[in-house]
């Protein structure tokens, strides 16, 4: 006995380990008749149910003998047991998991919680005899377990028999499937039908039949049930069927119950109209005038029926992976739309490459190319010819192309077009005709072709089957800003004397004005634009672009630096704030402007102590003229200095104060622009020249800092 | 009996202990034969095919608009009357739950609820509400699926860009873009699969840095390449003087027979990567002028897009060069555009932000729409995080800002698979907390891949021991966008 109690439990480790693999591994590469064994799930399952519940009274009654009774022993053995089958439906389950399509949540809920039970119930096994020996908590631990077995077989149950089988209300889904509707489809079969096996056929069917009726066929529906004929042909008033849907829904004799899925009032409307019209088998859709209600009925109940529609699938073959790579390169790819899928799209890359053999080349692939792509590229109407040889193309992307639109008629013979862009094309109306017989087609894109608004509108009208697309058509009453101009180089900003600066703007036909003397150019006042700038001492451009049918730009304000006297050294005598000295000393006379808002580079930032550099010079020339180039960004606490000291001589030691600047102070209006400072000083011939930016020491009032130091920002100095 | 029952219980002790665990080790061991990569990995970096759809995609392509710097749902798609009716009043502490606030704000004494400045209107046939700044954009409302429920587990904007881009907020990991490359291969082998354009609004910044379009630890294939924002948009693509373009084919062959070498002797992945950079910036000498030629633009392009269009760096130029990249074949185009960082000043920020951006991302939609693209393009426009309903600082009556809020906030979707025309997701009347249909950023993760044909929990990368997705271990699509 001990032997085979051990064996067991011993069986049921090696189960358990597979069982925590099963659970955690993709079970779906397992051989087939190992997913085959998960059948099994369903016997094993209701063994543990039985068992667990056997536990609780067994226990209860077991608590009361001594540890080598009977009872104790019987109780043992059961809980062994449990394990063994538990364990077992654990495993069943997940290869049976691993092969059906169940609800996913429920399913992981169910999952889970069959795998626990199983280990819990692995605990017991070694755990009896505290169970036992502990009378309160023992018995909870088992009718927690019970618990566990409950709430798992309950998720099962619903697994296996629907959400709602566990409920007092007993609904079902509908699972009617509508067939394509044509012509030739019967109105019985195409709507009707369907809308009797979804919500009538589950308790009126061959095996059923409540109240006598079987709705399956047509000739056991016409025959009706207990209560009479299902209908009278011609008067829906009259006829139990119509009777039965239009009662309260509260009524007992309400047709379908309470509970179960309901008819929708299309639904009810299209049984009455098939009974006015006489309730036949074999009346066929296209019998029907265009004007029958009826007719609109069949079809807005089998659109609403439809399930939504699945990925497209094709019935050809695919094409050799040899033959797809051989036809690759660069410059013209060839990708399935999915893996695995058969459809193939084809597009073409770099005009200059394109040549039209590249498209004819793809005939061995012929009835695999759904999708073509041609866009931008050198194709012409003797190209489009070689296009009629994919017979399942879908989409073809003819944008930009050279197309005049004389060959289009070639492409009737891809009868499963559905999508062609043809903007930026010369193309003009008549040859759209010749696509509008294409059956399958549904969108045209148009923009940017010789098509008409009034064009557009004739094909619409006549072709309402089709979208046609006109795309943007700019609003005639909108005016647009244009944007302002600027000079040719914008990186350069500091030029020599004789340089010449270019005013762009990137719209073709823009007339540009400008000043020089600081006043504002608008659409009279200013230069006209003709001849460059000549770059003469320090140059504040203001400029502004203008043209008819927009809006006048905004003035674009730019400040050209002459290059200065060249220094020989320049030193630091205040460190600027570690952040910002990205270049040192060397930025304040590199020839590089900072850019403004851009001060992580090019610029020298002062806040703990003011600005103050010594520049040597070995220059014959005089200097009168001392220019610094400094940031305003008062929204970043950047201010212009409140003054700059200028001191001169011949070494540091022997310096007087040769000039001084007090610069305003910007009001409340945020600024965000590099502004130059010039200091005239005493002119002389000095081989060192100090300056010194004093940063504001408490911010105005009205800044959001204020009573903070400010910053100052310095990215270059010249000497003239 | 007796004694055997007790020697069985003596029994449960070390020895048994250890023939046990004898047991369950080699059952494990037989176990895991029949599962031979999975329960302790593979060499297979991936679970599912790489460079090709996985089912059949509903967009090909993506350009993701981001808005860095968080532009506030409260001022663009999210209209809160209440705000305006309690404008001034105190944030109830009811609605707040004890929310963890930033460091801006978490001091302030008074939360002051503030309403918009600006008006909102119904649009459309979807009747969406769109605020006043946005008219271009509330023109294309019925192709647009904005969501109204986006919230992120980060508060302030580094770890939000980060997580937004790639799924973690610590910035070590691949961005959305090299993922999608990774999965999806590159369309156009003359462009990179993944490029990146900045451009920076007027209003107040925050920082990009590289790593939120960086690889990772993926292959540096797929690493975002950043266009320069200047005239020229792909630097140095030029021949040197006096080099042709055979004597530049001839240099590279001549390099790549000398890192195939080195390949062979080093075995660094990374060789062969760089081999196939060269080789795509050689054709790229070709691809890319074609591409950013503005030029022969159409008169109607420009005002489809707005004239900024034609100056490099703007965000409409950054627009038609992304409608062209993607035209071209790029998987993934990634926009960032700074400046909706509002904390003050919000009121005239976000006027000159949206002047910036209204028309050309509207303009995109329209331009995608007109060439038959829209259906196979999905275009993302939105930021890393909302903004809070109630004013920083003090309201002044002419303006006002507003804090991070993480808990709720709008982006829009339009094109490749998304239902257009739709409002989802439902918010509470303060534009607070979220009432219906909550979307995290793993589930828009979850759900852009799912349009792009991959399954998000398949698209898997081995590092340091483990298998990491974009979404890491959360996500769900988020079915009631999809169409």
């Amino acid at each position: 006995m001990s032997k085979h109690f051990r064996f067991v439990s011993n069986s049921i480790i090696v189960l358990q380990v597979f069982m925590l693999i099963f659970a955690f591994a993709d079970l779906s590469q397992l051989p087939a008749w190992m997913l085959f064994t998960g059948k099994f799930h369903p016997l094993v399952l209701h063994l543990p149910v039985t068992l667990v519940l056997c536990l609780i009274p067994l226990s209860f009654f077991a608590i009361k003998q001594n540890e080598y009774s009977i009872l104790h022993t019987i109780l043992r053995y059961v809980i062994l047991y449990t394990t063994l089958f538990t364990t077992l439906a654990a495993i069943f389950g997940l290869l049976l998991a691993a092969e059906s399509e169940y609800a996913k949540d429920t399913l992981q809920w169910h999952k889970w919680l069959g795998v626990s039970l199983a280990l819990v119930t692995h605990f017991l096994l070694y755990a009896n005899q505290w169970i036992l020996s502990h009378k309160t908590a023992g018995q909870i631990a088992l009718i927690s377990t019970a618990g566990i077995m409950l709430a798992g077989s309950h998720l099962g149950g619903s697994l296996t028999h629907g959400e709602d089988f566990f409920s007092l209300n007993i609904a079902e889904t509908a699972t009617g499937s509508f067939p394509e509707i044509t012509d030739s489809t019967h109105v019985f079969e195409g709507a009707i039908e369907p809308v009797i096996a979804a919500k009538c056929a589950s308790c009126h069917n061959d095996q059923k039949m409540k109240g006598g009726l079987n709705m399956v066929s047509f000739a056991s529906l016409a025959k009706g049930g207990k209560t009479g004929p299902t209908w009278v042909s011609g008067d829906p008033d009259m006829s139990l069927l119509t009777e039965r849907l239009a009662l309260d829904p509260e009524d007992k004799k309400h047709m379908p119950p309470k509970g179960k899925a309901q008819l929708t009032a299309t639904e009810i409307l299209l049984f009455r109209e098939w009974i006015k019209a006489g309730a036949t088998a074999n009346t066929r859709v296209g019998e029907l005038k265009e004007t029958d209600t009826l007719k609109a009925l069949v079809y807005q109940v089998a659109e609403a029926g439809k399930k939504p529609k699945s990925d497209k699938s094709y019935t050809f073959s695919a094409a050799s992976s040899a033959t797809i790579a051989s036809l690759n390169t660069p410059f013209r790819r060839i990708l399935p739309l999915a893996y695995q899928s058969p459809a193939l799209s084809v597009k073409f890359f770099l005009k200059e490459q394109f040549n039209p053999e590249m498209l004819k080349e793809c005939s061995s692939i012929k009835e695999q190319v759904v999708e073509v792509n041609l866009s931008g590229m050198p194709a012409d109407d003797e190209l489009l010819k070689s296009l009629s040889q994919f017979p399942n193309l879908e989409k073809l992307n003819l944008n930009g192309t050279s197309i005049s639109g004389k060959n289009l008629n070639v492409l009737t013979a891809c009868k499963q077009l559905e999508q062609i862009s043809l903007a930026s094309t010369a193309l003009k109306i008549d040859a759209l005709k010749a696509l509008a017989v294409i059956p399958s087609l549904k969108k045209v894109f148009l923009w940017n072709t010789q098509v008409t608004e009034k064009d557009i509108a004739s094909l619409t009208s006549q072709y309402p089957g089709i979208k046609w697309d006109m795309g943007y058509i700019p609003d005639k009453n909108e005016l647009l800003k244009l944007t302002p101009p600027y000079p040719a180089n914008r990186d350069k900003a500091i030029l020599e004397q004789g340089e010449v600066i270019f005013l762009k703007h990137p719209l073709p036909g823009v007339k540009i004005r400008y000043t020089l003397d600081g006043s504002v150019p608008d659409t009279s006042a200013g230069t006209i634009f003709e001849t460059a700038i000549p770059m003469k001492g320090l140059l504040r451009i203001r400029a502004v672009a203008t043209a008819s049918g927009w809006i006048s730009s905004n003035v674009s304000e730019q400040t050209f630096f002459m290059k200065g006297i060249k220094t020989d050294s320049v030193k630091l005598i205040n460190e600027p704030d570690p952040k910002y000295r990205k270049f040192g000393a060397k930025a304040l006379t590199d020839e590089i402007k900072g850019e403004a808002g851009n001060f992580g580079m090019n610029w020298l930032g002062f806040k703990d102590l003011p600005f103050k550099a010594g520049f040597y010079t070995s220059t014959s020339k005089m200097i009168s003229q001392v220019v610094l180039s400094l940031a305003d960004n008062t929204g970043s606490y950047i201010f212009p200095p409140t003054q700059i000291i200028i001191k001169a001589g011949d070494n540091p030691s022997q310096m007087q104060v040769v000039g001084k600047l007090k610069p305003e102070m910007p009001g409340e209006n945020r600024s965000n622009a590099v502004i130059p400072y010039t200091v005239l000083i005493t002119p002389g011939n000095y081989r060192y020249i100090e300056i010194e930016a004093v940063n504001i020491q408490k911010l105005p009032g009205w800044h959001r800092g204020k009573g903070e130091k400010g910053w100052v920002f310095v990215d270059e100095v010249f000497f003239y | 009996m007796e004694n055997q029952e007790k020697e069985f219980r003596l029994n449960v002790t070390r020895r048994h202990f250890l023939t046990s665990a004898g047991l369950g080790i080699g059952s494990a061991a037989l176990g895991t034969m029949l599962f031979k990569d999975q329960l302790f990995g593979s060499d297979q970096q991936s679970a599912i095919p790489l460079g090709l759809a996985q089912f059949a995609p509903k967009a090909k392509r993506i350009i993701y608009l981001f808005q860095n710097g968080a532009p506030s749902q409260l001022e663009t798609f999210d209209y809160k009357p209440l705000l305006n009716k309690m404008h001034g009043e105190e944030l109830p502490a009811s609605i707040r739950k004890g929310q963890r606030l930033t460091g801006m704000t978490a001091n302030q004494e008074k939360f002051p609820l503030v309403g918009s400045s600006f008006g909102f209107s119904q649009h459309g046939q979807s009747g969406a509400w769109v605020s006043e700044l946005f008219p271009n954009m509330a023109s294309v409302v019925d192709d647009l699926c904005i969501i109204k429920t986006m919230n992120t587990e980060a508060i302030n904007h580094d770890p939000a860009l980060t997580f937004f881009q790639t799924g973690a907020q610590q910035g070590n990991r691949p961005s959305m873009g090299a993922w999608m490359s990774y999965g999806l291969g590159s369309e156009n082998a003359n462009l990179p699969s993944y490029t990146v354009l900045l451009s920076r609004g007027r209003g107040n910044g925050q920082g990009v840095y590289s790593k939120l379009w960086t690889n990772g630890f993926l292959d540096s294939l797929h690493q975002g390449v950043v266009f320069s924002s200047g005239e020229d948009p792909v630097l140095y693509l030029n021949n040197p003087e006096g080099h042709d373009r055979q004597s530049r084919r001839d240099m590279l062959d001549q390099l790549a027979q000398f890192n195939a070498e080195a390949f062979e002797n080093v075995g660094d992945p990374e060789i062969n990567a760089r081999i196939q950079q060269y080789e795509m910036s050689y054709r790229m000498q070709s691809a890319v002028p074609e591409l950013t030629d503005l030029s022969k633009e159409s008169d109607n392009t420009i005002k489809l897009y707005g004239p900024d269009c034609l100056v490099p760096g703007t965000y409409a130029a950054n627009c038609l060069l992304a409608r062209k990249l993607s035209e071209s074949g790029v998987r993934f185009v990634q926009l960032y555009h700074q400046g909706w960082d509002t904390h003050g000043n919000l009121a005239n920020d976000m006027r000159m932000q949206a002047e910036d951006v209204d028309r050309a991302s509207a303009g995109l939609i329209k331009d995608l729409k007109q060439r038959g693209l829209l259906d196979e393009t999905l275009v993302i426009w939105g930021g890393e995080f909302g903004r809070t309903n109630y004013c920083q600082g003090k309201i002044d009556p002419v303006n006002y800002g507003r804090d991070h809020h993480p808990k709720c906030f709008s982006i829009w979707m339009a094109g490749g698979g998304v239902k257009p025309g739709i409002v989802y997701g439902e918010t509470d009347e303060f534009g607070y907390n979220i009432v219906k249909d909550p979307v995290s950023v793993h589930d828009f993760h979850a759900t852009v891949l799912n349009l792009m044909g991959i399954n998000h929990e398949q698209l898997t990368y081995r590092h340091l021991g483990r298998r990491y997705r974009l979404t890491d271990i959360a996500g769900e699509v988020v079915n009631g966008i999809i169409a």
